[in-house]
């Protein structure tokens, strides 16, 4: 694979390795949903890098819209979720979520 | 210029994760969106560019902004200031952990030659990808549903 | 013809809100439960053609135009699409009366029946990234579904069920999207040929990784298995059957199953893995039921226990390993189903999950209480009921491939299951009435109906077992080996 690929998946692993660091480091809930992004946008260059250097880039964008579509969906249900949390709880502190004992 | 646009998208990212002002965070998230679709924009992936800044950009930096209103007051988000003072150690880190597992797992791989591409993209996505469209139709049937069941009219007994 | 199974549910979830409109009730119960059972019955009917004929490949077309679907339809295949119907209908029965006590019945068909359309498109669909699009379909559905009596606890679980999906799936489309980069195509049968011709261990090991992780924790194996005690103890019961009986079979094992078995083969490295993950689920699973004092938690961590059996069987690799594991998904997926629906009879019985609050309800719920017994013995492993001979297969398998310490830890974790089951059994049903249970009743006619209805298919299967082997599981078993032979054929080993 050419070097122009491996330089996207540097930053591609770089931004999973950020968006993992924000999930597990932030203590607000919405800066959770902002981990998710920046995974989703990693996850969005990987597709699009590997379609430019396969020489097949029609199909990578048919693969990145149909998940642009997909992260849209889960980000509605997780906002969804996380209002209803602050109506139960008004406050947005990752503690509000260990309730549970897993 | 490619490597501009993908320090920029990082920046960005970075911004988004340690902003204390929650709007601010939002704001950088759909900057860090725009990066990113420049970078289609420059593979040639234009279909998804526009997709990109029209949906990611654009509609979720919206229902941030609404999550946003709705739920917060007038408190910040805390985070810890030594989290913030070490994050500079943290990435250097994460980037000398990138840097090993790409010669380790990447460096030296050889592609295998894939079907060349014909055709161009309204084909491709409406007909060599035509299951996929239904599956798009199931997913924004279940995010509308979710949404509609997670905030129904609730009666007083349920 | 496989298109039904995924346009029906989704062409009546889309109808819903109006039918909802119209009637509340009536109007949407019967619809649901009509078309499950349709299901059902158009499921049986192409197990049988799929085991004369062979798999059938069924490609769309719209007004003579040829549209690029292709739906594959193997014995496989035909197996989940059986146990999916039977378990939705036995759910949608259940929720007739479950579900009264809230007003938006309409909205919960409409995202069961959703979640249903998904999991039959992850089944059917033969190429990577479309199985990755219906597994998110199931995943979204299942979120809100998990959420839907809006109490904080519900939330709470579902919510950290979403992030840890979410990043499980970030780790799946990068598998995917190297996948791709390596071979250029996302058609299983393709990757498996092309796949065979990449020489770097490396690359194959990381994505094998990565699949695993990703599938992993939608099949909820130890160490990926944290949400799963949450989401399914805090679910409504029907979806905690439903999720606990079938979701985690279709977008977990399935999933795991056909993409790993039909791009990597049998690789050593992949069966001794599975292995691995599958005792550590079993002893994790079980030793933990042991301390639960809600009864849904004991079932859902028994969940992660059988789901270990399950993965341990299919990590041996041989026909009879993969056998056993096949007949005890299908087992536990009724004997699970049945369990949590009546923990949810419990539930709105007494209004507690706790068991040490409850206490010789038999008398007041005789049905409840047989068919509990019926399920438990099943999922412990009694002759002669189904999940006997399933987990007796399993054990086989291990003995026969000289495996004798999974053997031995799977037998033992078989007796630690019979225990706390019995221990469910006691609290909940013998001993002496509790004195604030005297007003209760049995559960409601269609909430008893579906319970009795799984129970009397875990005696069947039980008792005509060797029919339904040879009829479903075999053809199942089959279709599954030839995938792998045909990677070990290109493989070249």
């Amino acid at each position: 694979m050419s070097d122009f690929w491996i330089l996207n998946m540097f930053f591609v692993v770089l931004l999973f390795l950020i968006g993992l660091f924000c999930l597990l480091a932030m203590k607000n809930l919405i800066k959770l949903l902002i981990g998710i992004e920046l995974l989703s946008k990693g996850i969005l260059l990987a597709l699009i890098a590997t379609g430019f250097e396969k020489n097949t880039i029609l199909t990578s964008q048919s693969l990145a819209i149909s998940f642009i579509v997909v992260e849209v969906s889960v980000l509605a249900t997780a906002m969804a979720l996380i209002i209803n949390l602050y109506r139960h709880t008004k406050s947005l502190d990752v503690k509000n979520i260990s309730n549970l004992k897993g | 210029m490619h490597t501009f646009l993908l320090l920029g998208l990082v920046s960005c990212s970075i911004l988004a994760v340690f902003s204390s002002d929650l709007l601010k965070a939002a704001i950088s998230l759909a900057g860090a969106s725009i990066f990113l679709a420049m970078l289609f924009f420059e593979m040639g992936a234009t279909y998804a560019g526009v997709f990109e800044i029209s949906v990611v950009a654009g509609l979720i930096t919206v229902l941030f902004i609404a999550t946003i209103s709705l739920t917060t007051k007038e408190e910040e988000t805390k985070h810890s200031k030594r989290l913030r003072l070490l994050f500079p150690l943290i990435l250097i880190g994460l980037i000398l952990i990138d840097f090993l597992f790409m010669r380790q797992y990447l460096g030296g791989l050889a592609p295998l030659a894939g079907p060349a591409e014909t055709g161009e993209f309204g084909q491709i996505f409406w007909g060599g990808r035509t299951f996929d469209l239904v599956a798009q139709i199931a997913i924004i049937l279940s995010g509308v549903f979710c949404v509609l069941a997670l905030f129904r009219k609730r009666s007083g007994d349920e | 013809m496989s298109i039904p199974f995924i346009a029906v549910p989704l062409i009546l979830a889309s109808l819903m809100p109006l039918i909802g409109k119209i009637s509340k009730r009536v109007l949407p119960d019967v619809l649901t439960s009509a078309a499950l059972l349709g299901l059902l019955g158009y499921s049986v009917f192409a197990g049988r053609q799929t085991f004369l004929k062979g798999a059938d490949i069924w490609k769309a077309s719209w007004l003579g135009e040829a549209l690029n679907i292709t739906l594959v339809l193997d014995s496989f295949s035909v197996l989940l699409l059986l146990t999916i119907s039977l378990i939705g209908l036995s759910v949608a029965l259940y929720s007739i009366d479950y579900m009264e006590h809230f007003e938006a019945k309409a909205s919960f068909y409409a995202l069961l029946l959703v979640m249903i359309a998904g999991m039959n498109g992850l089944v059917l669909s033969n190429d990577l990234f479309t199985m990755y699009l219906f597994l998110e379909v199931a995943a979204v559905s299942s979120y809100g579904l998990i959420a839907f009596g809006l109490e904080r606890n519900e939330l709470e679980a579902s919510l950290k069920y979403l992030l840890l999906s979410t990043v499980a799936t970030a780790f799946l489309l990068l598998g995917i999207a190297i996948v791709f980069g390596l071979t250029g195509s996302l058609q299983l049968a393709a990757i498996a040929e092309a796949f065979s011709a990449v020489n770097n261990p490396a690359i194959v090991g990381f994505c094998m990784a990565l699949f695993i992780m990703g599938f992993g924790l939608k099949a909820a194996l130890v160490p990926f298995h944290a949400w799963l005690p949450d989401a399914h103890s805090s679910a409504p019961a029907p979806i905690s059957a439903m999720l606990s009986g079938v979701l985690i079979k279709v977008s977990g094992i399935y999933a795991l199953t056909r993409v790993c078995f039909t791009i990597f083969g049998t690789q050593p490295g992949l069966g001794q893995v599975l292995m691995i993950l599958g005792i550590a689920s079993i002893l994790v699973g079980a030793i933990q039921a042991l301390g639960q004092n809600d009864i849904k938690r004991m079932l859902a961590y028994s969940s992660i226990s059988q789901i270990g059996y399950i993965i341990l069987g299919l990590g041996v690799g041989t026909p009879l390993g993969i056998l056993g594991a096949m007949f005890h998904l299908f087992n536990h997926a009724i004997a699970k189903g049945l369990l949590f629906l009546n923990s949810g009879a419990l539930e709105r019985a007494t209004g507690t999950r706790e068991l040490d609050r409850m206490g010789g309800l038999a008398r007041k719920m005789p049905v409840t209480a047989g068919t509990s017994i019926i399920g438990s013995l099943s999922i412990a492993g009694v002759p002669p009921l189904n999940g006997f001979w399933s987990k007796l297969l399993i054990i086989l398998a291990l003995v026969q491939a000289k495996l004798y310490l999974p053997a031995l830890i799977a037998l033992l974790a078989g007796i630690l299951t019979l225990w706390y089951y019995l221990i469910i059994q006691r609290r909940a049903f013998f001993g002496k009435l509790n004195e604030t249970w005297n007003h209760v009743t049995e559960a409601p006619f269609w909430m008893s109906f579906s319970v009795l209805l799984l129970g009397t298919i875990c005696i069947l299967i039980g008792l005509l077992f060797p029919l339904v082997i040879l009829g479903w599981i075999q053809p199942a078993t089959d279709a599954l080996t030839a995938g792998i032979s045909q990677a070990i054929g290109l493989l070249g080993l």
